[in-house]
């Protein structure tokens, strides 16, 4: 309970609050109403006393009722003519004023009128200017946001035509490099083929090695055979080794580089058999490129 | 990362081997630097000429003295053949030639002849070259020359240097009377010539680029003085006599500057260069050490130098422009000297010290630096590369003699140069 009470502490004290209010402003109502109803309530008047004597009294006070009635009608009928006079004055006076006031109004209102008009066309003159020069200033911002507009949409255009340029161009060399990829893809797993098919055979890996030292021991390499030098030579040999043909078809070095490089061959010919007849190969490559 | 990493792997293969198409690849990475065998058959001759001159042997010889070529012994050729029609190529082959060359003189009136010869690859049985050269009899020796600059080019694809000309000091007699020479001779050592004579010192003569003019310095005005001589006039200038020490004169690769050697008054040495139409001088080292026996580089905006400024004796390179600092480039023991740089610039001849020996030393100018030391003698001193760089002639002792040696620039075949006479000193090949 004292929880809630902590925990309501404000609605509580507001509702309270709101309450108190409430019965304040009801008590001052009726009070209010109470005051009200006060003068209107008729107070008991004891007049059945005199109703006995009344027809003797009644003639007396009539005469006085009656000359106090034409007193009263005379005092009346001259407070009223001099508050007519009065009132007349009054009007007359008031009349002229509002007269004078009108009038002067008139004026102030016809020079107010006067300069207003003269603003006015000040005004409207300024306001032709400067919308004159604002027509100029639009049609000349229009025609420089048009300007920039197609100037702008010029470079787009450009800038989209080289982009798209640029983008057929890469497109173009990814297919290139791409096809490029896969040839050397295909050649490496051929290799790979090749080399596992040499690999699986030692016999053949023995001839190989064979014919290798052989041309290489005959190989006199000229001063222009250094390292990057890269020739291919193809040969071709009988049965027995002996060299029938040799012929450099793909060399980056000089007439001295590829003439050496036939001569190792004939030099060594004729070349080793092979241990295994079935390994003979009538055709052979052979892929020069010494490493210093 | 992972396409990167395959690419990557892609290159890697793609560097293996690139001949997998063929069914059958053999790989050859390495070869022989041994000669080449060349039989270089007797030329015929009529009768009556027999005796003129032997051009076979002229270029047999000039082929032998290159360290290219293993030339064949004339008891050892079973046939002599003049034509092509008359080669046995198998035989020749049996033989183990791999080339050879046949040919003939013939006289043409009382005192001309006709060299006519032809080169054979003894291998595929082409012939190579097949030419005719007339000369009179003085010319024949010449004439031979050139039959072995164009086979020598034929079959190794680099000029033949065996017609240019080598200069040289030669000294005479003996304390306190001396004769100092200045000799022009053929490379093979052939047809000496004095050019210059005196009992003065005579040192250092170097080849202007044109071949026509020698720079040298003549002790004949007492002090060390640059000499300038035209060969064919034997015009001689005097073109610096500084106070002091004027010496190791170098032309510059366009002929119209010296770089030498000059002394300032307290006896410090500095390398100069001298313009020789205006004898103008600019200075291009300055350094309390010795600073001497300049050499251009092939562009000539640089000098290669040896200077003793770390203590010994080490080369150095600068550029000519002011403010160009030297850099050393010889790192390798304790004295370095007398650069000279081969006619591609490829590699730095000079003189270093080995066992307490002096020995001619190249070193590689275009990859790591390697230096290689060719020579094994003890004295083997002034290097200076054959035009064609193949071959670098320096000086050395043998038998207590002062004589002339080759040694092929890989350092494979080395040669005496037979002399008559005298104490050889500073070779200088000549340019071609």
């Amino acid at each position: 309970m004292p929880g809630f009470l902590r925990e309501h502490r404000w609605s509580i004290t507001f509702s309270v609050l709101l309450h108190a209010l409430l019965g304040a402003a009801l008590l001052f109502a009726t009070l209010i109403s109470i005051n009200r109803s006060t003068p209107g309530n008729p107070q008991p008047i004891p007049v059945d006393a005199v109703v006995v004597d009344s027809q003797v009294l009644h003639a007396a006070q009539r005469a006085l009722a009656d000359r106090a009635e034409q007193e009263a009608a005379r005092a009346r009928a001259a407070a009223e003519a001099r508050a007519a006079a009065d009132a007349a004055a009054a009007e007359q006076k008031a009349q002229d004023q509002q007269r004078a006031e009108d009038a002067a109004k008139l004026a102030v209102a016809a020079d107010t009128a006067k300069a207003a008009s003269a603003a006015q066309a000040q005004r409207a003159a300024d306001a032709e200017k400067a919308a004159a020069a604002k027509r100029a200033e639009d049609l000349k911002r229009a025609e420089d946001a048009k300007r920039a507009e197609d100037a702008k949409r010029a470079e787009e255009a450009k800038r989209a035509d080289e982009a798209k340029q640029a983008e057929e161009a890469k497109h173009a060399a990814e297919l290139k490099a791409k096809a490029e990829r896969e040839a050397e893809l295909r050649r490496q797993l051929a290799e790979e083929e090749h080399v596992s098919a040499v690999e699986a055979s030692p016999a053949r890996a023995q001839y190989i090695a064979r014919l290798a030292s052989r041309i290489q021991n005959a190989w006199i390499k000229p001063p222009s055979a250094r390292a990057g030098l890269d020739c291919v030579v193809n040969i071709t040999q009988v049965p027995g080794g002996e060299v029938t043909s040799a012929h450099v078809s793909q060399c980056n070095g000089d007439a001295a580089a590829r003439q050496s490089i036939e001569n190792a061959v004939y030099r060594a010919s004729p070349l080793p058999s092979p241990p295994d007849p079935a390994l003979f190969e009538r055709n052979l490559v052979i892929h020069f490129h010494p490493e210093e | 990362m992972n396409r990167h990493f395959s690419c990557l792997a892609l290159i890697a293969c793609v560097g293996l081997g690139s001949f997998a198409r063929a069914s059958f690849v053999v790989e050859v990475t390495r070869g022989q630097t041994e000669a080449i065998p060349i039989a270089i058959v007797p030329f015929s001759t009529p009768a009556e000429a027999a005796a003129t001159f032997d051009v076979a042997q002229l270029v047999s010889d000039d082929l032998a003295r290159s360290g290219r070529f293993k030339t064949m012994d004339r008891q050892d050729m079973i046939d002599q053949p003049h034509t092509a029609a008359n080669i046995a190529f198998d035989d020749w082959r049996r033989l183990n030639n791999d080339y050879m060359v046949v040919g003939s003189v013939q006289p043409q009136g009382a005192d001309h002849f006709t060299i006519t010869y032809e080169l054979y690859n003894v291998l595929t049985r082409q012939r190579l070259l097949g030419y005719q050269i007339t000369a009179n009899r003085p010319g024949l020796r010449s004439a031979s020359h050139q039959v072995a600059d164009m086979v020598f080019e034929k079959i190794l694809g680099i000029r033949g240097a065996f017609s240019t000309r080598i200069a040289y000091i030669s000294v005479l007699g003996h304390l306190p009377l001396r004769t100092f020479q200045l000799i022009v001779a053929d490379a093979d050592g052939e047809n000496p010539r004095v050019v210059m004579q005196s009992n003065e010192p005579l040192m250092s003569p170097a080849w202007s680029p044109d071949g026509q003019t020698l720079a040298y310095v003549s002790f004949e005005d007492r002090l060390p003085t640059v000499y300038v001589q035209t060969l064919k006039t034997g015009e001689r200038h005097r073109v610096s006599a500084h106070a002091g020490v004027n010496q190791a004169p170098a032309w510059s690769p366009d002929g119209k500057k010296l770089a030498l050697t000059l002394s300032t008054r307290d006896g410090n040495l500095d390398v100069y260069v001298m313009d020789l139409a205006t004898q103008l001088l600019s200075r291009i080292t300055d350094d309390p050490g010795i600073d001497t026996e300049p050499q251009w580089s092939k562009d000539g905006q640089s000098l290669y130098f040896t200077s003793d400024r770390a203590g010994g004796p080490q080369i150095y390179k600068t550029g000519i422009k002011p403010g160009d600092k030297p850099r050393r480039l010889t790192f390798q023991g304790s004295y370095n000297a007398r650069p000279r740089v081969s006619p591609d610039e490829s590699q730095l001849a000079f003189v270093t010290q080995e066992d307490g020996a002096y020995r001619i030393a190249t070193m590689d100018l275009r990859g790591r630096g390697d230096v290689q030391v060719l020579t094994k003698g003890h004295f083997d001193v002034s290097p200076s590369y054959a035009p064609n760089g193949a071959v670098i002639l320096y000086a050395t002792r043998d038998k207590g003699r002062g004589v002339l040696a080759l040694v092929s620039a890989d350092g494979r075949v080395q040669q005496l140069l037979v002399s008559s006479e005298g104490e050889l000193q500073e070779p200088a090949w000549a340019p071609f």
